[in-house]
């Protein structure tokens, strides 16, 4: 193992990031002067106990939660300074995220989840909208149960779908928060199988994981404890090449 | 000991939320509580039977109500009794006639005063089941010819009238003037058949008719043993059928444009035709509000369930049968439900308390309260709450308790969160949604449309000045007026009634709080169309084409009291004052609609009825316009004309005083006034112009203010269920906003997102909503003119009301998710 270092493009840097939660009368001080950099076509696992942080920097990484302090760029643009409007243009376009509990919206169909996130996006037609969901779902091996809905679908199934969503769009990074927590060895080994393709095909990955088997697979492990990096490893895993 | 476990539980869950609790059992309260009332009321109104002492329940019998006049129409007492003993359908059957008669008088040592006489068959107390506690009841031998005028009197009359004196029974008393042997007292609260404060005997020719009568009475019957109402109606309509063929011309008449002639009906009912589908739509409004309060309280409920559903979820992974799960959920309706129906127990006998005290100021001036118009709850009422509080624990225990049994507890209990919101909970959050919309809309349709029709009828411009305006009634005497017909003292007779009314008008205007006083058989805001023009040479457009007008007698020089003008022609004067004087003043609408070309004066008209052609009258003068008769009801009119009323020597006659200061002291200058001409003539009736004119209405102002009432609950049910449900909806898909969001949505797509969904639900919700409305409000519109006004308001600002209160209600809650940073919408549980 050895230290991480700046090898590539750099498309994620995070300074001096805190996080503080505020209820009532306790402060929470989820993040603490965390500084990060994650490259173009990096693998990375972000590892920890149960409340150490690591869901909350995902969170602030995916642009889903504000930090208290510190500064953020995101492909090129100053995150830290974006309204909400402006921060959900970029999740859109910029980041496909990958949840635990897959959060496919159960009244839509498979295509219709996949086709969700390009719905919001004016920079694309509907004839291109369809090509797109054809190929995430292809990618994923799922075009097959297109018109099924979520609840027809297996865990493993269902997490393929939110895969194929969070790639559909051709985004910057891939946010996975706990991949295979919901999802026996057997799907979760095809899971990791799929974003270790996706992976190799170029995509920048984040996920975190405290399943040291899944975390194994990263190129990248950064262990997060009580709001801090504790640890940022580069493995044996090599890294993706970056065009 | 768990039952027991579950209750403790239940009202811990409860005492811990007040706010939460007190809102439900308000809302249950409220929506149990209008139930009760209005069954209560129409019970007593109308459902129950009025059956007196006997088992079988009364009817009447008359000829079929005139919906065209909005008023009851009498049949001939021969085509009764034939009926009867013909056809041996009716056990028992009874015809009286109602009207007022003064008692007392100069020859009494009591005042003279008027009281609701009936005149009935000799059979009305042994009908009734109900015998004098003094004296006797009528016999046949009281019908015949020559026999003496004998008179019951009611409780309160024997009781305020003549004090309680017993002797009074078999001593002669004036009635009209005319002495009257007072043969009996009835006992205290008896008024059959509906408002009789003194009873007298029908004439011969009315109760045992030999042949075909122009007179008008009603019956009351019981059927006879296995004979059904409709089997009557039956019989009477085919009896009518036959009759049409064989009728006299002049006495077509008694049959309708329809065909039809006698009627069979509940008695009570038959006493509220006219508002019948104001009732019953009263009963629609208050029954769509009990479902809005279980849908609201369900809801409500519904909503404590989704914040509960970890407990829930791990309850049921301890091992809770389902129904006892059930049973807790059930636990909590059980007590709001309860606590909800002793309020509205509460509720409910305050509201007919209130509402008997309406009815007695409604019709305290002529005393025209049914006596049976004493609501109370009664045990069915009772029962009906019982009932109602059972399904309601049902109806708001079991939407919970479905939730609960139907959610993914393994889920919920692996991760915390519940993920999208299911289809069935989803697609019942739309129906919720819908059903709010749709009821709320119905509702506040038929409480805008009655309150402002009322309203509008309330500040309507009959064309006359009503401020400051005193109005009464006089009644002369015939012991000082005598009566010579067909003789040759018979107009000089009538010039001296007249010569009463003139030297009482010059009397009042010669007072210095007095400007003008008009005299006319009925005052403009009263009466109603009553009979068809003919225009002379224009005799074809009679009957179809010529609408019902209003004729009236009026003294000289009325219209100034009431702001009233001539436009044209000249004021009445001595030149139409005679025997074979037929002269007439007509009003601007009739001019202008009949005499398009100004040229009206001169020419002759006569009123035209089926059977009855009047006398030529001449037109003199042209009058501004009033109207008489309630702009609500279809047979008021704005075609007016009128006749000196000197040639008609009326014995009643209606003043208007337009005084100066206060009314108290007008009302003085009134009696004193009457007192100083003649003191036996009868002043009654005193009241301001504007009651004169609402008094007809008050029976629909006070159920206006029902259903205000309904229409305010409504609005509050609506608004608090709308925003309840949408809210409930809305944060049970947070966390789909939260992934919404994540996917790069913007805070306005969500917004429109829901408000698109919102507005679905609105349209749907409306379109039936107006649909139904629509529907009731015609069903309304056969006793009532409703204005245009109040279709806008009630069709366009209702549901423009409602698409606010949605709109708003989904704004708010999604205001409030959207404000969520995503990763805690996504977190949200």
């Amino acid at each position: 193992m050895t230290t991480a270092t700046k090898t590539t493009k750099s498309l994620v840097t995070l300074n001096n990031i805190k996080k503080v939660f505020f209820t009532d009368d306790v402060e929470t001080h989820a993040l603490n002067k965390i500084n990060l950099t994650i490259n173009k076509g990096e693998y990375i696992s972000i590892t920890g106990p149960s409340g150490c942080g690591k869901s909350t920097l995902l969170s602030l990484l995916g642009l889903l939660d504000t930090s208290t302090a510190g500064t953020y760029q995101l492909a090129g643009h100053e995150a830290s300074d974006l309204n909400r409007d402006e921060r959900a243009k970029i999740r859109n376009k910029e980041i496909g995220f990958v949840f635990q509990a897959f959060n496919l919206i159960s009244d839509l169909s498979v295509a219709e989840n996949v086709e969700l996130p390009l719905t919001y996006r004016t920079d694309i037609t509907k004839v291109q909208r369809a090509e797109m969901v054809k190929d995430a779902l292809e990618k994923v091996d799922m075009q097959h149960r297109a018109n099924h809905f979520p609840s027809q679908l297996s865990g493993g199934q269902q997490q393929r779908v939110a895969v194929a969503r969070a790639i559909a769009g051709n985004p910057s990074i891939i946010l996975a928060d706990e991949p295979t927590g919901n999802l026996d060895s057997k799907n979760a080994q095809m899971v990791m199988n799929l974003l270790d393709r996706l992976h190799d095909q170029g995509a920048t990955i984040c996920m975190v994981t405290h399943d040291p088997r899944s975390a194994s697979r990263a190129g990248r492990t950064i262990e997060v404890f009580d709001g801090k990096i504790v640890s940022d490893q580069i493995t044996e895993k090599p890294q993706a090449v970056v065009a | 000991m768990s039952v027991s476990l579950d209750i403790k539980y239940a009202a811990r869950l409860l005492a811990k939320k007040p706010a939460f609790t007190g809102l439900t059992v308000l809302i249950v309260a409220i929506g149990l509580g209008l139930t009760l009332y209005t069954y209560s009321l129409l019970n007593s109104l109308v459902f129950t039977p009025l059956t007196l002492n006997n088992d079988k329940p009364i009817f009447a019998v008359e000829s079929q109500y005139d919906y065209t006049h909005l008023s009851r129409r009498p049949a001939d007492p021969f085509d009764l009794y034939k009926l009867k003993n013909e056809l041996n359908l009716l056990e028992d059957l009874g015809v009286y006639q109602e009207g007022t008669t003064f008692v007392g008088g100069s020859d009494a040592t009591t005042a003279i005063r008027k009281f609701n006489s009936t005149y009935v068959s000799w059979n009305i107390f042994e009908f009734a089941g109900v015998q004098p506690i003094l004296g006797r009841g009528f016999s046949a031998e009281d019908h015949f010819e020559g026999a003496e005028p004998t008179v019951v009197l009611s409780y309160d009359v024997f009781k305020h009238y003549f004090q309680g004196d017993e002797s009074i029974v078999g001593t002669m008393v004036p009635l009209d003037a005319e002495p009257n042997r007072v043969i009996g007292v009835m006992p205290k609260g008896f008024a059959f058949p509906s408002i009789a404060e003194i009873w007298q005997p029908l004439p011969q020719d009315s109760v045992a008719a030999t042949e075909r009568t122009y007179n008008g009475v009603q019956g009351f019957a019981r059927l006879a043993d296995g004979v059904t109402p409709q089997q009557l109606q039956a019989a009477m309509n085919a009896y009518s059928s036959e009759l049409s063929t064989t009728l006299p011309d002049d006495m077509r008449w008694r049959i309708n444009p329809e065909g039809k002639y006698l009627s069979v009906e509940p008695f009570k009912k038959a006493a509220i035709t006219q508002y019948f589908s104001m009732f019953m739509a009263m009963f629609v409004v208050v029954f769509l509000i009990l479902l809005l309060a279980c849908i609201n309280v369900g809801n409500l409920l519904l909503a404590r369930v989704n914040q509960r559903f970890k407990e829930i979820a791990i309850r049921v992974a301890l091992g809770v049968p389902r129904k006892r799960l059930v049973l807790q959920m059930l636990w909590e309706s059980i007590f709001i439900c309860s606590l909800g129906g002793i309020l509205a127990l509460l509720f409910a006998a305050w509201g007919l308390e209130i509402t008997n005290q309406v009815f007695a100021d409604t019709y305290a001036v002529d005393n025209l309260k049914p006596f049976w118009w004493n609501v109370e709850i009664d045990g069915n009422g009772l029962l009906l709450l019982l009932g109602a509080i059972v399904a309601m624990i049902f109806i708001t225990g079991y939407i919970p308790a479905w939730r609960a049994l139907s959610g993914d507890f393994n889920a919920v209990l692996r991760d915390g969160t519940r993920g999208a919101i299911g289809k069935k909970a989803a697609r019942a959050s739309k129906i919720l949604v819908i059903s709010e919309i749709l009821l709320s809309c119905v509702v506040l349709v038929m409480a805008c449309i009655l309150l402002t029709t009322s309203y509008s009828a309330g500040v309507a411009d009959y064309g006359v000045e009503t401020e400051n305006r005193l109005t009464a009634q006089l009644q002369l005497p015939p012991i000082s007026f005598s009566v010579r017909r067909n003789t040759e003292f018979e107009h000089a007779d009538r010039l001296k009634r007249a010569a009463f009314y003139y030297e009482l008008k010059d009397e009042l205007e010669s007072q210095p709080n007095v400007q003008a006083v008009a005299m006319m058989t009925e005052l403009p805001g009263r009466g109603e169309g009553t009979s068809h023009y003919e225009i002379e040479g224009r005799e074809a457009a009679v009957y179809n084409e010529n609408p019902y007008s209003n004729n009236e007698g009026v003294a000289k020089d009325s219209w100034r009291a009431l702001g009233m003008r001539i436009v044209q022609g000249r004021d009445f004067d001595h030149r139409d004052v005679g025997e074979d004087v037929l002269s007439i003043i007509i009003n601007e609408s009739i001019a202008r609609e009949f005499f398009p070309d100004g040229d009206a004066i001169g020419q002759r008209v006569r009123r035209a009825n089926p059977g009855y052609r009047g006398e030529w009258n001449t037109i003199v003068g042209v009058v501004s316009d009033t109207f008489h008769g309630s702009t609500m009801r279809s047979s008021s009119t704005s075609y007016n004309s009128y006749h000196i009323m000197d040639n008609w020597g009326l014995f009643r006659v209606n003043l208007a005083m337009h005084y100066t200061g206060s009314q108290v002291e007008a009302e003085k200058t009134l009696q004193q006034a009457v007192d100083k001409v003649n003191s036996d003539v009868g002043l009654y009736h005193v009241q301001s112009y504007d009651s004169l004119i609402k008094q007809p209405m008050m029976l629909v102002v006070a159920v206006s203010k029902i259903f205000l009432l309904c229409g305010i609950v409504a609005a509050f049910l609506a608004a608090s269920g709308i925003y309840a449900v949408a809210s409930n909806s809305i944060s049970q898909r947070t966390q789909e906003i939260g992934v919404r969001r994540a996917l790069g949505s913007s805070d306005k797509g969500i917004m429109r997102l829901f408000i698109l969904q919102a507005s679905q639900q609105l349209a749907i919700g409306l379109s039936i909503g107006i649909a139904l409305s629509i529907w009731l409000v015609n069903f309304m519109s056969e006793t009532m003119i409703i204005n245009d006004l109040s279709y806008v308001m009630g069709m366009l600002g209702v549901p423009l009301l409602i698409i606010f209160m949605v709109l708003l209600a989904t704004f708010i809650p999604t205001q409030k998710v959207v404000r969520m940073e995503p990763s805690e919408a996504l977190h949200h549980d």
